[in-house]
């Protein structure tokens, strides 16, 4: 019943497991109104703090405002992620073990659906910050690749944070901690693509970066996922 | 582990006692030839005998990162063969990495402040060390919030090569970022052109602080294969078999209270 | 059947095979319990826990369509289980809001649904009502209709004697037998 890894349809029942799993997990994080109607304010009032604590100077304000919205997207959209991983129970995770859901399309799954919670949240908080520091607008079109490859990136990290620290109580802390200092590459790849455009330098090496960074991390969760389970290893 | 005869066991202690004995005095030899050396070396032309710190801050900061990979490798190889060792190798190693980070960054601060003016410089390798430090923290809170000793040597073996892998990458966007605003004087102490004497007296140093890392770690290892020894016995101790901790309830002592 | 924390729950999860055994071994539905090729008989196994193994967030139909999806069952497959055991009209209510009996029906329907050759039920009447606890007997049959077993545990041996062959009891980590006045099967 269940694909043998060598069985040429083992992929297709990879990806087929991993969609099914980030579906549920989207269903549930967007039903359980937690990830977005919670986190985003959250993240605008921290948005709205900044200026508050550092001085309204509008140059100043526009220098560092995609700075300001980038460390607030790693720090409150650690929360998302970390939030998405407690979904399984032990026994909802007894069950998907039983169902034959792989550990690495759990992982996969998680993934996907806290990158798409991320971009929803990076979308939501984006015009926050245009309106509150103006910064310059100049090359928005390379956002789009950034949001989409930092969600990616962060979600990664989160899920395997999440698998790091499953089951235990001081999941919701741990969890932030061992992703933040790992994060950083995201965190200077997204200011650097909105600030060297503004001066009118290619953002590409950093893009690329962006995407070494996300490939590694995806790699690393997915061969770990398998010595994680605990119902499979010793 | 095979039962060991009288005789081997001595042979065992005997050999422990030695290494006992021969680390520490030759780490404590190192350590006074290093002190000896880097008195010795000239003082700097511009700072003086403040940069004398450097005979201190390059080694921590080179142990720091040896302590790292050393971790790696232990979690690799608890990865692959599942001994305890390793994994107590492993978290000894984070935690002598954890004091000599800190210390690359407490000396950092205390040389930076009277030559540049600040406490902090955001020089690539300072700020990647500062990350490492975060790291490290995030590895030993990840032990202690896990009561399981499998588990947790599973869980931090996982983190302490994915952290591996990833300082690379974090390190190469610091570098990138600050060649983009690099200011004109930085920190240079691992400088090509220094002076002979000084990067004499530096290798002697580097040495020393090694020789201080392994016996860090030998006696942090040596602490916790006891701890685990003495949880090992008290484990025996203990009713072994599931459902002995639970005795049928006792009525009686409702009454008894009164 | 057994004493509070005589290791039940613990026994269900390795015949599972989802803890792997510290010492000793054993086969379940042919695979060593100590070999990766227990893996590949997992789909055959249905454990219902004591915590329903369902996402309080989604309603019956959708967690049971998960399963069946996740088994490559046919959707329509997941209806028809909750109809047999009654909880068709609230296919859509979330299991947030549904009872602890009707949460323990649904786990019930879920396991019809795998169509198990190894059933494992801890707490096999927890929560049913009179009218349902006929259907641990039709699921019992059922498993056994297909030439497979069922481990039940209980704290109401009178219960379960109509449906199984043999009773035993964990104690001091050991299985004893119990000897019981006449067997019905």
């Amino acid at each position: 019943m269940r694909a043998e890894a060598t069985a040429p349809g083992w992929a297709g029942v990879l990806a087929r497991q991993a969609l099914e799993v980030a579906a549920k997990d989207v269903r549930v994080e967007v039903r359980s109104g937690e990830a977005l109607p919670v986190i985003v304010p959250f993240g605008a009032a921290a948005l709205l703090l900044l200026p508050i604590a550092v001085g309204a100077d509008v140059p100043l304000l526009r220098q560092a405002g995609w700075g300001m919205f980038w460390v607030v997207v790693l720090l409150f959209g650690t929360l998302v992620t970390v939030r998405g991983t407690a979904v399984d129970d032990p026994a909802q995770r007894d069950l998907l073990a039983l169902l034959g859901v792989d550990p690495a399309a759990r992982f996969a799954g998680q993934t996907l659906a806290s990158a798409l919670l991320l971009v929803a949240f990076q979308v939501l908080l984006a015009p926050v910050a245009v309106a509150l520091y103006d910064p310059g607008l100049t090359g928005w079109r390379w956002l789009g690749p950034t949001v989409l490859l930092v969600a990616v990136g962060l979600a990664a990290l989160g899920s395997l944070a999440g698998m790091l620290t499953a089951g235990l109580p001081a999941r919701g802390t741990l969890a932030p901690l061992l992703v933040l200092p790992l994060s950083v590459p995201l965190l200077l790849a997204g200011t650097q693509v909105t600030a060297g455009a503004a001066f009118g330098r290619s953002p590409l090496v950093w893009l690329l970066l962006l995407v070494a960074a996300d490939l590694v991390v995806l790699a690393a969760g997915v061969l770990a996922a398998g010595s994680l389970d605990e119902t499979t290893t010793r | 582990m095979t039962a060991s005869t009288p005789t081997s066991t001595r042979a065992t202690a005997t050999a422990r006692a030695g290494r006992r004995v021969w680390l520490p005095a030759a780490t404590a030899a190192l350590l006074a030839l290093g002190l000896a050396a880097a008195m010795a070396a000239p003082p700097d032309r511009l700072q003086g005998n403040l940069q004398r710190l450097m005979y201190v801050h390059v080694p921590a900061a080179w142990l720091a990162y040896l302590a790292f990979a050393v971790t790696f490798g232990a979690s690799l190889a608890w990865l692959w063969r599942r001994r305890p060792g390793a994994d107590r190798l492993a978290a000894a190693s984070a935690e002598v990495g954890v004091f000599f980070t800190g210390l690359t960054l407490v000396l950092g601060s205390v040389w930076g402040k009277p030559v540049w003016g600040v406490w902090w410089t955001w020089d690539p390798r300072l700020v990647t060390t500062a990350l490492l430090f975060f790291v490290y923290l995030g590895y030993l809170a990840l032990r202690r919030a896990v009561a399981d000793p499998v588990a947790r040597a599973r869980r931090a073996a996982v983190l302490g090569v994915v952290a591996f892998v990833q300082v690379p990458i974090v390190h190469l966007s610091v570098v990138w970022w600050r060649t983009l605003h690099q200011p004109p004087t930085v920190l240079k102490p691992g400088d090509p052109t220094i002076d002979h004497a000084m990067l004499a007296a530096l290798l002697v140093n580097l040495a020393a602080f090694t020789a201080l890392y392994a016996l860090l770690v030998a006696s942090r290892l040596e602490l916790a294969r006891l701890q685990d020894e003495a949880e090992r016995l008290l484990a025996e101790g203990e009713p072994p078999l599931a459902g002995a901790a639970v005795t049928p309830p006792r009525p009686e002592g409702m009454r008894e209270r009164g | 059947m057994g004493a509070n924390g005589s290791g039940k729950t613990t026994l269900l999860r390795v015949l599972a095979t989802l803890l792997p055994p510290t010492s000793g071994g054993g086969t379940v539905l042919g695979a060593p319990l100590d070999a990766p090729v227990r893996l590949a008989v997992r789909p055959a196994i249905a454990l219902l826990g004591h915590a329903p193994a369902l996402y309080p967030q989604l309603t019956l139909d959708e967690n049971l369509g998960l399963v069946a999806r996740l088994l490559g069952e046919r959707p329509g497959h997941a209806a028809q289980a909750l109809e047999v055991v009654g909880l068709a009209g609230a296919r859509h209510r979330r299991a947030a809001h549904c009872s602890q009996g009707m949460l323990r029906r649904a786990e019930l329907a879920r396991a019809l649904l795998t169509r198990p050759r190894l059933l494992l039920l801890d707490e096999a009447h927890a929560g049913l009502d009179p009218a349902a606890s006929g259907l641990v007997g039709l699921l019992v049959d059922d498993v056994l209709g297909r030439g497979g077993a069922a481990v039940l545990v209980s704290h109401e041996p009178w219960r379960l004697r109509p449906l199984v062959d043999r009773t035993v009891e964990l104690a001091d980590g050991r299985l004893w037998p119990v000897e019981e006045a006449g067997d019905a099967r």
